[in-house]
């Protein structure tokens, strides 16, 4: 109790003192990447909304998760923030954001899985705006001197397999998957790949590790033999989505998964290379999937216009907007008719995004990717086999779940 | 007693300060590492749940390596070229300023520029080694097993052996030259000299250093962090990298406030046992 | 007087010396030179495998982007302020508590000394949420004396500690013969003691300003306005979401890191000048 108390005083006197900022200035946290699409819809805010100042502070990616929580536990935090969905649980779980179901319109509009993200507790923590999903990019011009069809790229593992030994010629890797980076890239590229094979890392209901399991064990097989075929680069463990990228801009990676955020750098940086992109290969018979990826709003429980910052975000969460802002596709469907989500190269970006499914939500989900990745990692060094490592990793996992 | 009160007036200002900054931290990660998400009071769940992670004894065993290798070898290389710059040759003053820039260096910036060389695929590294035939193919430097935590230790190394090699030409520079033209007199050759003037006049010196380094090692982020994050699968993780995750990529709080008070009573202990030892030393006085 | 001495010393051979002194050079300036050959390149370049040595077509872009079209410059003034503020007040603390622990006995010196030691010892990412809160209290989040103070935990300890130790190697005779000619404790610190310092003093000024110029942690969480972010945080910034642009990086690093090399070069001087001063002396 009387830890609550000192809690009580704490914040009392954080509140005491931090009136610096002005009443009814909003302030918005957002990337850099969104600077000046940002400013331009506040600016449309602003006259349309007399007496409501809006402050912008841009964020950087790196250091972001840090940043937001440190401003979130502190009790000092800005009025809307701009996060990745996958991180909006852990706040709501720990009261550090407020439920904006108020704020939400024309929920049947917007894609379901980027609403499940948000939710917790039957209430929603955050307003998506921005969502995407993977496919795999390929080389045609690599297909063409491998003796394979640009214009038939694989469309199941067999084939998928196939390809990457076929096109993995002297410094050419077929296929380059992640091993390395941030844990979420290589939970990005893996994960379908169990979804499609009917396995999962944890149960639905969240009580059990599966990930150990026959299903996802031979999804981690067949992810993680790409390395093992030498199919993927010598330094797949230490590359992320972004190190895939580069190789493939220097041609010797003839196919990865990547967004669609990746081909205008590829297109800048080398424009010999002639894209293909195609849908994640799937087991015979079974449908593709990905896992859905993008940002949120959340306003912040310590936040101090929280009405404005409401005005706000229920603005930016209009399909117009919305379509303006994203660097990649908008969350709400209304919005995906905008001319600029009509490239013919988005095509299949954008026929990925139904079988896009959300990553469950637990509060340790961070922590449970975590020691997944330590598994996979521990295959591609060669410690331990797929089913070794996806049994430790299951256990470590389990342990997770069983904490209250 | 007037010398008594002077001194703490003295000292005051800086204890302040410090007390300002440190106290409240310190007794806020208390309050946590027994508390929950909502504050309520759990006693030693926090504790439980980091000690029978997998990670921890993994984790204690690295830092224990990489502070202690990258000690062993900054302390030889710092002295040996502390030595080196002690000798009288044109440009002597040039090469002790670049000998330094290793240390001026943002460490964020060293840490992404060595990762840069060490890629397994566009790094200068593995490109020089492999041209000169030194390794036939390139090697994942910083993905297998058995070289990242030593290219990271040799990173560290790099970085932090000129600090070393400054302090102690500093205590070299400070030798007075009547102990030189003893041994001179002596017939003393240049490996007696170090052996019996350099290193005993720079000991204190060395020893400082070693205590400077074992707190800096016990607390170093930046290189780990930014280099491997602690993977591949653990490998280079320590303790307050993983502190760090905890809170930070976990939400953690609460665990990561035990592990730092576990954390932070093992470091004392050994920066005790340290001063303790060297107080015990005869000889050390002055 | 330090030349005819020096003359006298044995020595290594000298082609040792010069080899040893090149390969200390190579180590050191080797990854400061693939920086700087970088900061040219375009790209496209960065990224080629094999890796080039020298770039068919150097640029300056990198260095305009960093200069002109960045908020770089504006970092390097608030990290110029910040890193001298944070110095000097570290130095002038520093200079006093050393000087009570050098010379003078108290009651509970010892637990003090070690209570300033063991502010280094706080795991950092520990007290970075404590801390802000500290700070919004203070109502000092986003300011220049903010990061100034915060800082203070990281240098402060280390710099009295090291001062400590030189003013402890000062022969007391000298203050001794000054306190018979009725001189204050002051007077003594700032006439006698502090002018046979000038080593330990350089020595705090460099290690303070080092430190405090490359930190990035705090400086990522307690400074959220572009008005008082620091130059690491500036190349952080290159880093958009899916792409960092290592030329920018590589040209931002250079732009950092010189003028510090500069001082460096500069102090080289002032530094063995007190070196020898002192040592002389002693």
């Amino acid at each position: 109790m009387k830890f609550k108390t000192l809690a009580v005083m704490a914040t009392a006197m954080t509140m005491l003192t931090s009136g610096v900022a002005l009443a009814g200035e909003v302030v918005w946290w957002t990337p850099n990447f969104n600077e000046a699409r940002a400013r331009e819809l506040v600016t449309k805010f602003e006259q349309a909304n007399q007496g409501i100042k809006v402050k912008l502070e841009i964020t950087t990616t790196d250091g972001l998760p840090q940043r937001v929580l440190t401003a979130l536990q502190s009790g000092a935090a800005p009025d809307i923030i701009d996060v990745q969905h996958a991180w909006v649980n852990g706040y709501a779980q720990n009261g550090l954001v407020v439920a904006v179901d108020d704020v939400l319109k024309d929920r049947e509009d917007y894609i379901p899985a980027s609403l499940d993200y948000g939710t917790w507790n039957s209430k929603l923590w955050a307003i998506p705006y921005r969502i995407e999903t993977h496919a795999v990019i390929y080389n045609k011009g690599a297909f063409k001197d491998a003796g394979l069809d640009p214009a038939k790229p694989p469309q199941t593992w067999d084939e998928l397999v196939a390809a990457a030994k076929t096109l993995s010629k002297g410094k050419v890797s077929g296929f380059a998957i992640t091993g390395g980076g941030e844990v979420g890239n290589t939970i990005f590229r893996s994960l379908p790949f169990i979804w499609m094979n009917g396995g999962d890392i944890i149960s639905a209901d969240g009580k059990k590790a599966v990930v150990n399991q026959p299903a996802a064990v031979a999804a981690v097989k067949f992810y993680t033999d790409f390395f093992k075929n030498k199919q993927s680069p010598a330094s797949t463990l230490e590359n992320d989505g972004t190190a895939n990228r580069r190789l493939f801009i220097a041609e010797t990676v003839a196919a990865y998964q990547s967004g669609q955020f990746d081909v205008a750098s590829i297109k800048k940086e080398n424009p010999k290379i002639d894209i293909g992109v195609m849908q994640i290969p799937h087991p015979a018979g079974k449908p593709t999937a990905a896992l859905l990826g993008g940002w949120s709003f959340v306003i912040p429980s310590s936040a101090k216009n929280q009405t404005e910052a409401k005005k706000l975000v229920a603005f930016l969460a209009e399909a117009p907007n919305q379509g303006a802002l994203t660097d990649t596709f908008p969350a709400r469907k209304s919005a995906m008719s905008l001319p600029r989500f009509s490239d013919p190269i988005l095509t299949v970006f954008k026929e990925m995004l139904p079988y896009g499914r959300a990553a469950p939500n637990n509060k340790n989900w961070v922590q449970i990717t975590q020691a997944y990745f330590d598994g996979i990692q521990r295959i591609l060094l060669g410690d331990e086999d797929v089913q070794k490592a996806m049994d430790g990793a299951a256990k470590d996992i389990q342990a997770l779940l069983d904490q209250k | 007693m007037d010398r008594n009160s002077t001194g703490l007036v003295f000292v005051l200002p800086a204890l302040i300060v410090l007390a300002m900054l440190i106290a409240y931290p310190v007794a806020y990660t208390g309050l946590l590492s027994v508390t929950d998400r909502q504050g309520a009071f759990v006693g030693l769940t926090n504790f439980k749940a980091v000690l029978s992670a997998r990670a921890t004894p993994q984790a204690f065993w690295n830092t224990i390596w990489f502070v202690g290798g990258s000690i062993v070898f900054q302390v030889i290389l710092g002295t040996a070229t502390a030595i080196l710059l002690n000798q009288n040759f044109i440009g002597r003053g040039i090469v002790r300023s670049i000998t330094l820039i290793p240390w001026v260096v943002p460490g964020i910036v060293a840490a992404t520029t060595w990762a840069w060389m060490f890629h397994t695929e566009f790094g200068i590294i593995n490109y020089m080694m492999t041209g000169s035939g030194i390794i036939p193919e390139p090697i994942g430097w910083l993905t297998n097993g058995n070289t990242v935590m030593p290219v990271l230790i040799a990173i560290n190394v790099w970085k932090l052996f000129p600090f070393v090699a400054i302090m102690v030409l500093a205590g070299l520079q400070s030798i007075p030259n009547d102990l030189y033209e003893a041994a001179r007199v002596d017939g003393a050759n240049f490996w007696q000299e170090v052996r019996f003037i350099m290193i005993p006049q720079v000991r204190s010196v060395i020893v400082a250093v070693t205590l400077l380094l074992v707190i800096w090692g016990l607390n170093s982020i930046t290189i780990i962090y930014a280099i491997t994050r602690g993977g591949p699968a653990n490998r280079t993780l320590i303790t307050p990298i993983q502190i760090f995750r905890l809170a930070f990529e976990s939400t953690q709080f609460n665990q990561a406030a035990a592990l730092s008070v576990i954390f932070f009573a093992v470091a004392l202990v050994i920066v005790i046992i340290y001063i303790r030892a060297l107080a015990s030393t005869p000889g050390e006085a002055k | 007087m330090s030349d005819a001495s020096t003359l006298k010393r044995t020595g290594l051979p000298l082609p040792i010396t010069i080899i040893g002194a090149v390969i200390v050079v190579l180590i050191c300036l080797f990854p400061f030179m693939w920086m700087g050959v970088s900061s040219i390149k375009t790209l496209p370049e960065l990224y080629t495998v094999p890796p080039i040595w020298w770039p068919e077509t150097p640029t300056l872009g990198n260095y305009y982007k960093v200069l002109f079209e960045s908020n770089i410059p504006r970092y390097f003034l608030n990290s110029v302020i910040i890193s001298v503020g944070s110095t000097f007040l570290a130095l002038i603390l520093a200079i006093f508590a050393s000087y009570g622990f050098a010379r003078f006995d108290f009651r509970g010196k010892p637990l003090l000394q070690s209570f300033v030691l063991i502010g280094q010892l706080l795991p950092t990412a520990a007290i970075i949420v404590p801390l802000f809160i500290t700070l919004r209290v203070l109502g000092l989040v986003n300011t220049y004396w903010g990061l100034i103070l915060v800082y203070m935990i990281i240098t402060l300890p280390l710099s009295v500690w090291m001062l400590t130790s030189y003013f402890k190697a000062i022969p007391v005779e000298l203050e001794e013969a000054a306190i018979i000619d009725g001189s204050s404790r002051l007077g003594i610190l700032f006439r006698i003691t502090l002018p046979l310092s000038t080593p330990g003093i350089v020595a705090v000024i460099v290690y303070a300003f080092v430190t405090t110029w490359n930190e990035f942690v705090f400086a990522l969480c307690f400074a959220t306005d572009s008005s008082v972010k620091t130059l690491p945080i500036g190349l952080a910034e290159f880093s958009t979401e899916f792409n960092t642009d290592w030329g920018a990086v590589m040209a931002a690093s250079v732009v950092m890191t010189l003028p510090i090399a500069m001082l460096f070069f500069s102090m080289q001087r002032l530094f063995v000048g007190g070196l020898t001063a002192g040592a002389t002396k002693g």
